[in-house]
């Protein structure tokens, strides 16, 4: 069993204080450029669950029930997707899901190959980014949450 | 201008790769297998690193990253279940 109640040892526990902050950032530069670079919302997204998993597993079940708010992961997740949807709406007058934000709009319309390009696609990374990180903790904490075996 | 010493230098790293593959079906207990996947982990970060630098590719690099970052919270996951679970 482990050293204290429901956590791993020093050196996982410190080690997981220097790598949770390198695993976010990392998520979030795939979700930034996901129309540059290999990935985008869903990897971005599950690796910065990575990222949770980590923390529930270096810091153990109390711990991550003092820092998971279930209402707040729902709301989130519920946001990623209206913000989805409403890029996809931006266009409607045209068609749905028509980039009006490259054709005319007033940002997001850079030169191809660089951050502020692509019209409602960086959008669209951030928001199914942030439902799929909701998502996946949510989806972990659950099952994490779920019963205990014994006791 | 594909690189023919990294393609060389790829193949050497999968012939190590193998043989860890061959520890994880044949380790007769469970620690040897997961020292065995994590081996190969490394094993495959490595032969990563170097196909992207074998294809120049620069953002293959990102993938090894992740990979990385991933794979050790994954041995993590296996490390804690067999220390005795979650609390």
């Amino acid at each position: 069993m482990s050293t204290t109640d429901g956590d791993m040892g020093v050196v996982v526990r410190t080690s997981a204080r220097a790598t949770i902050p390198l695993i976010g950032i990392f998520g979030a530069y795939i979700v930034a450029h996901g129309h540059l670079t290999p990935g985008g919302g869903f990897q971005g997204g599950a690796t910065i669950a990575g990222a949770g998993i980590l923390f529930l597993l270096a810091f153990g079940l109390e711990e991550m029930k003092r820092h998971f708010n279930k209402n707040l992961y729902s709301a989130l997740e519920g946001i990623g997707g209206l913000a989805f949807l409403g890029a996809a709406m931006l266009g409607i007058s045209v068609a749905f899901f028509y980039n009006t934000l490259w054709h005319n709009g007033p940002f997001f319309n850079g030169n191809p190959g660089t951050l502020l390009s692509a019209g409602y696609l960086p959008i669209m990374n951030l928001a199914v980014g942030l439902k799929v990180f909701t998502g996946l903790v949510s989806a972990m904490a659950g099952l994490a949450l779920y019963r205990r075996w014994r006791g | 201008m594909i690189e023919q010493v990294f393609f060389y230098a790829a193949l050497v790293v999968m012939v190590a790769g193998f043989i860890s593959v061959l520890r994880v079906i044949l380790g007769p207990s469970v620690p040897d297998r997961v020292v065995g996947v994590d081996t190969l982990n490394t094993i495959v970060v490595a032969a990563m690193i170097l196909l992207g630098a074998a294809y120049d590719r620069e953002i293959y690099i990102d993938i090894a990253i992740v990979y990385a970052l991933l794979s050790y919270v994954g041995t993590l996951a296996i490390a804690r279940y067999l220390q005795g679970g979650l609390s």
